[in-house]
């Protein structure tokens, strides 16, 4: 790397998302000078709070933290840049006959409240609690791996094989098969073996569906059920949080983390090229034209954009650009952000109550959820959709002014590939079926809104630069995951261009607010490094 | 008669039979017990209608492992597979059609018709499923290995099949591993544009299936249907001169030839198990037979919940028979004809008669009919697989007459309201027969006899658990060294000396005979052991 000692930088990273920040924040923890760039005004990406109306603050896109890994908290310090995750312990599911399901924080709380449903399945729930609880210290060591190459004969890829290998064995019969069950199956009928309480099942199976483009009966959403226990044993916080501030808290920490240690931030700084020289990266060409070099480039960008977009075809093998092209990358999901001058009054639990301050769900059923697919499958949005809402002003009252609240409404299913496609109409349109809904469970919430965002997978590819609208930057299917994620052989972070690497949710381990990926690259920069 | 045996096989199925041969091959005492008066289970011809001989179960075979063909010499027991061409026919309302023929160069002439793209597209897709198919098939041939306590022997089949996958090249290797996981919509869309053509393979995976082609998984039971079959051919339809029957018998013969005997009308009541140790059965009628040896080729939830007292397993593993998943989806309809059907967008006789006939213009469709019984309810534009052996056969019918055997999809065994009584028998029946008309108008006036099984029908003529035809649903939780429950994956269970030889075990599904040749070599493995020698 001698040749690029002129380099200003030795990395830039391309777009100041979560992952990117991580990303940025480890390379200059090791010493490196760093640059972020960062297309829109602020830092975040898709983890941003904006005060879109003056005076209530929106988690714009992603709402809530569970999976933030905790090595990251510690060695970048977040706490000490303002990081403070205020717990959800609840959820309710109102339902269709003025009944909820209820699941809390208080564990015998939960189980009395099971048993109203069915005793059997109050007695099932710990069990399944349990063994989830195992699987998920099964998956934590192939979360945290950097994927091995099973076409590669070299040392470092046969060396992780192996040590898959042994993971694998040491897990036992029991759980390797629990895993191997809970990897393939679907959501809905994982559930079936353990819980006959409808509300349940579908409560919990939504978790399977949510970002993806399928259903709680296609298998293969089962595994994300896991991830609810995954947050739980890293112990940071317990199963699911807010962040105080929104979510845009947690990129504003991690970026304080980065400048402290060195790292220069540039927000209206879209990149658009990255300058490869015989192989090679070299750096970027910004909107405003300006070139600037750097040794390393790391892109935090979804895979299609950032081989498809910035970097010219011919560049690239035929082969990768092929497989790219194949990454399935359609959105499903929408969001709906309301400011409410009052609570909505839930007709099943009327009043305030501890069930605002947590996740309210609407899953009444396993059919209402697969009926809400049925309507993606054909290209419209769910007429009744899936929603996963909660009242971050209850949690935190910044969040809005003194008396009024915000509602945070994540919606499934609003396909990207709309028939007719996606106009201001349809939006609306869009908005309207999720506020209808939610009136059959709180009439009042119609009368309460003075404010209401709503965002679809095309507001959220030209907002957030999210490709199709896809929340995880590539679906979460089986042939998308692990050592295919984005692409065969090139799931280690590095790319088939010398000097340039990825570390955004379009690789492994991919979507939600963990950072993980943003680490894993940094480390493997750094290795590189070394040689 | 001597009223103990080395081994007793419970049901004379094609993998029964073939079990039951090969293990009287190698010396032993065989007794089948059938409980119907036929032999075959579901792989039977019967004459429903006086002169109109039907294969109610199974119309179409699979690939025939092709030692049990060799070894067991079945052309000289009178097997006569016929590969029809065309192999498959997609009659479409608009006027067209699609017609997959053996030779891929006429496929891709008549894909052409659709789509250009298609077409040049289509040598290359067979040569990609001819690869995937060719390491299902070194799979298929082994024991599922025991990927997490196993031994020596264990490692060594995984290090064979890694070496196998690895010999695909790195391309190919990726590739096949990509496409297993994924849906057959997906597979297809990434090769694919044409409507018809992509309905008319995507149908193949999900035949038997209760799921979409949407869903994830139905890719690999695409190619869990072309495993073994010639390179460059999909969809192939194979079918047995005589109706499926013949095969059945064949198998039968073979092994009564090496002094296997086979009683029907003899059902099974239970296993007996003294100390943890299978040691005979309990006839229905109450007659005591012992053997060292048993081996079941009924399905898993039968065998271990109908055969086995339940006190004599571990209640983890009950827990596990129990969450096996069955779901069954298909119906039989068949029908007797005073003549051909005279498709609309191609009248007149033809070769297009000879394969199946396949409705299935689009995955859209498939996937609307898989909405139906999703939620509970039989599909109101079903896929239909039809065959009409008579085309080449003419011995099945009298002159001048056919026979119909159709495959309907979905019927789901668990309706939302109702339960399949007569009522709703018939009008499956009759919904059945106006899609066809739909096509080939002429049909409901061809009709001399109508017979239909409902997946309940199927349930309780072959023993075959909720009507599933797989014993046991073909989903990737359920594959491999998963199939039927990873204590049963290599063919021996809980239960000592109890064996399993049906389709529930590895690799399942299909009249195809590798579970059976797979238990016999297992239970041979064994028998070693305990001192016996051939």
């Amino acid at each position: 790397m001698s040749k690029m000692g002129t380099a200003h930088y030795d990395a830039i990273v391309i777009g100041g998302g979560h992952n990117g920040l991580v990303n940025a924040a480890y390379l200059a923890r090791a010493g490196k000078r760093v640059l972020v760039l960062e297309r829109r005004h602020l830092v975040g990406g898709a983890t941003v709070t904006e005060e879109i109306y003056p005076g209530f603050k929106y988690s714009v896109c992603s709402y809530v933290v569970s999976l933030l890994r905790p090595e990251i908290i510690r060695e970048l310090d977040l706490p000490s840049h303002g990081l403070e995750i205020l717990p959800l312990e609840s959820t309710v599911t109102p339902l269709p006959n003025g009944d909820y399901l209820g699941r809390w924080a208080d564990h015998d709380q939960t189980r009395r409240e099971l048993y109203r449903h069915s005793a059997r399945d109050a007695e099932a729930y710990d069990d399944y609690g349990k063994l989830m609880y195992h699987l998920a210290f099964a998956v934590k060591p192939i979360v945290g791996m950097v994927p091995p190459d099973p076409t590669s004969l070299s040392p470092k890829d046969l060396r992780g094989l192996l040590k898959l290998g042994r993971h694998f064995r040491s897990l036992g019969e029991e759980r390797f098969h629990a895993l191997f069950k809970l990897m393939t199956m679907s959501a809905s009928d994982f559930l079936d073996e353990w819980f006959e309480t409808e509300p349940l099942k579908a409560t919990m199976s939504a978790s399977g569906i949510i970002g993806t483009f399928l259903g709680p009966r296609s298998p293969g959403t089962a595994y994300v059920l896991l991830h609810h226990y995954m947050g739980e044993i890293d112990g940071a916080f317990r199963a699911w949080g807010f962040a105080r501030g929104g979510t845009g808290a947690i990129a504003e920490a991690i970026a304080g983390a980065a400048r402290r240690l060195g790292a220069e931030i540039r927000t209206e700084s879209g990149v658009t090229r990255v300058i490869v020289k015989d192989g090679r990266a070299t750096g970027v060409v910004l909107e405003s034209g300006d070139e600037i070099s750097a040794r390393v480039v790391v892109s935090g960008l979804d895979p299609k954009r950032t081989f498809l977009k910035l970097i010219e075809a011919n560049q690239l093998p035929a082969d990768f650009v092929d497989s790219i092209r194949r990454f399935k990358i359609r959105g499903s999901s929408g969001k709906v952000n309301l400011s409410l001058s009052e609570l909505p009054n839930f007709t099943c639990l009327p009043g305030e109550g501890p069930h605002l301050r947590g996740a309210i769900s609407i899953s009444p059923s396993v059919d209402y959820l697969e009926r809400a697919y049925d309507d993606a499958k054909y290209g419209d949005f769910s007429r009744r959709p899936y929603m996963d809402i909660i009242i971050p002003s209850m949690i935190d009252p910044g969040m809005a002014p003194p008396g009024k609240h915000v509602m945070s409404i994540f919606v499934q299913y609003a396909p990207s590939d709309l028939k007719g496609g996606w106009n201001e109409t349809r939006r609306e349109a869009f908005g309207d079926a999720v506020i209808d809904t939610l009136a059959q469970y709180a009439p009042n919430l119609p009368g309460a809104i003075l404010h209401r965002q709503v965002l679809t997978p095309w507001d959220m590819e030209r907002d957030f630069g999210l490709t199709q609208g896809n929340i995880f930057h590539g679906e979460l299917s089986l042939h998308q995951l692990f050592f295919l994620r984005p692409a065969p052989s090139w799931a280690d972070y590095r790319t088939p261009l010398e000097n340039f690497y990825q570390c955004g949710s379009g690789t492994h381990p991919g979507g939600g607010i963990s950072g993980a990926s943003g680490r894993l690259a940094a480390l493997n920069v750094l290795q590189d490094w070394k040689r | 008669m001597t009223n103990s045996y080395d081994a007793i096989v419970i049901g004379a199925g094609h993998n029964g039979l073939v079990t039951a041969a090969y293990l009287a091959k190698a010396g032993l005492q065989v007794l089948v017990l059938e409980r119907r008066d036929v032999v075959g289970g579901a792989a039977v011809t019967e004459e429903i209608f006086s002169g109109f001989k039907f294969d109610t179960g199974a119309h179409r075979i699979g690939s025939l492992h092709p030692a049990v063909v060799r070894e067991l010499d079945l052309a000289r027991h009178g097997v006569d597979v016929i590969e029809t061409d065309p192999t498959v026919f997609t009659p479409l309302l608009d006027g067209r059609h699609l017609l997959l023929w053996r030779d891929p160069q006429r496929c891709v002439e008549s894909i052409r018709e659709f789509s250009k793209a298609d077409a040049d597209q289509w040598v290359p897709f067979t040569q990609l499923v001819a690869k995937a198919t060719s390491l299902l098939e070194a799979a298929y041939a082994s024991t599922p290995p025991n990927v997490v306590t196993g031994g020596a022997r264990d490692l060594w089949t995984m290090l064979r099949l890694g070496g196998r996958l690895r010999h695909l090249g790195k391309r190919d290797m990726i590739e096949v591993m990509r496409i297993l996981p994924m849906s057959v919509k997906e597979l297809l869309d990434d090769w694919f544009e044409s409507d018809v053509l992509k309905g008319t393979l995507g149908a193949t995976g999900i035949t038997g299936m209760f799921q979409g082609p949407m869903a994830a998984g139905t890719a690999y039971t695409f190619l869990h249907h072309h495993v073994g079959v010639n390179g460059g051919i999909l969809r192939p339809t194979m079918r047995v001169r005589g109706g499926i029957g013949s095969l059945t018998a064949a198998l039968a013969a073979a092994a009564t030839e090496r002094g296997t005997i086979i009683k029907t009308n003899a059902a099974v009541e239970r296993v007996i198990v003294e100390s943890g140790r299978a040691t005979g059965v309990v006839l229905e009628c109450g007659e005591e037979i012992r053997a060292k040896w048993i081996v079941s080729n009924a399905d898993p939830k039968r065998t271990f919940s109908r055969l086995v007292h339940p006190t004599e397993l571990d209640p983890e593993f009950c827990r596990k028979i129990r969450n096996i998943k069955f779901k069954g989806a298909c119906a039989k309809v068949h029908l007797a004809l005073s003549e051909l059907p005279d498709f609309t967008c191609l009248p007149g006789n033809g070769p297009h008669s000879n394969g199946v006939i396949s409705i299935s213009p689009s995955l859209i469709y498939l996937e609307r009919a898989y909405d139906d019984a999703k939620y509970g309810g039989v599909s109101r534009k079903p896929y239909l697989e039809a065959v009409i052996p008579t085309v080449t056969d003419s011995s099945l019918a009298p002159p001048g007459k056919h026979v119909m055997s159709i495959l309907v999809q979905y019927a789901p065994y668990h309706l939302k309201e109702g339960t399949w009584d007569d009522g709703r028998r018939q009008a499956l029946g009759e919904a059945v027969v106006k899609t066809l008309a739909e096509y080939a108008p002429n049909i409901e006036s061809a009709v001399l006899h109508r017979h239909v099984l409902t997946p309940l029908d199927l349930e309780n003529t072959y023993g075959l658990t909720e009507g599933n035809i797989y014993h046991g649903e073909l989903t990737m939780d359920q594959l491999f060294f998963m199939r039927p429950v990873p204590e049963c994956a290599r063919y021996r269970t809980p239960i000592e000396n109890l064996y399993l030889c049906g389709a529930g075990t590895h690799p399942g599904g299909g009249v195809n005979c590798v579970s059976g040749y797979n238990a016999s070599r297992q239970i041979l493995r064994g028998a070693k052991r305990f001192g016996f020698r051939s």
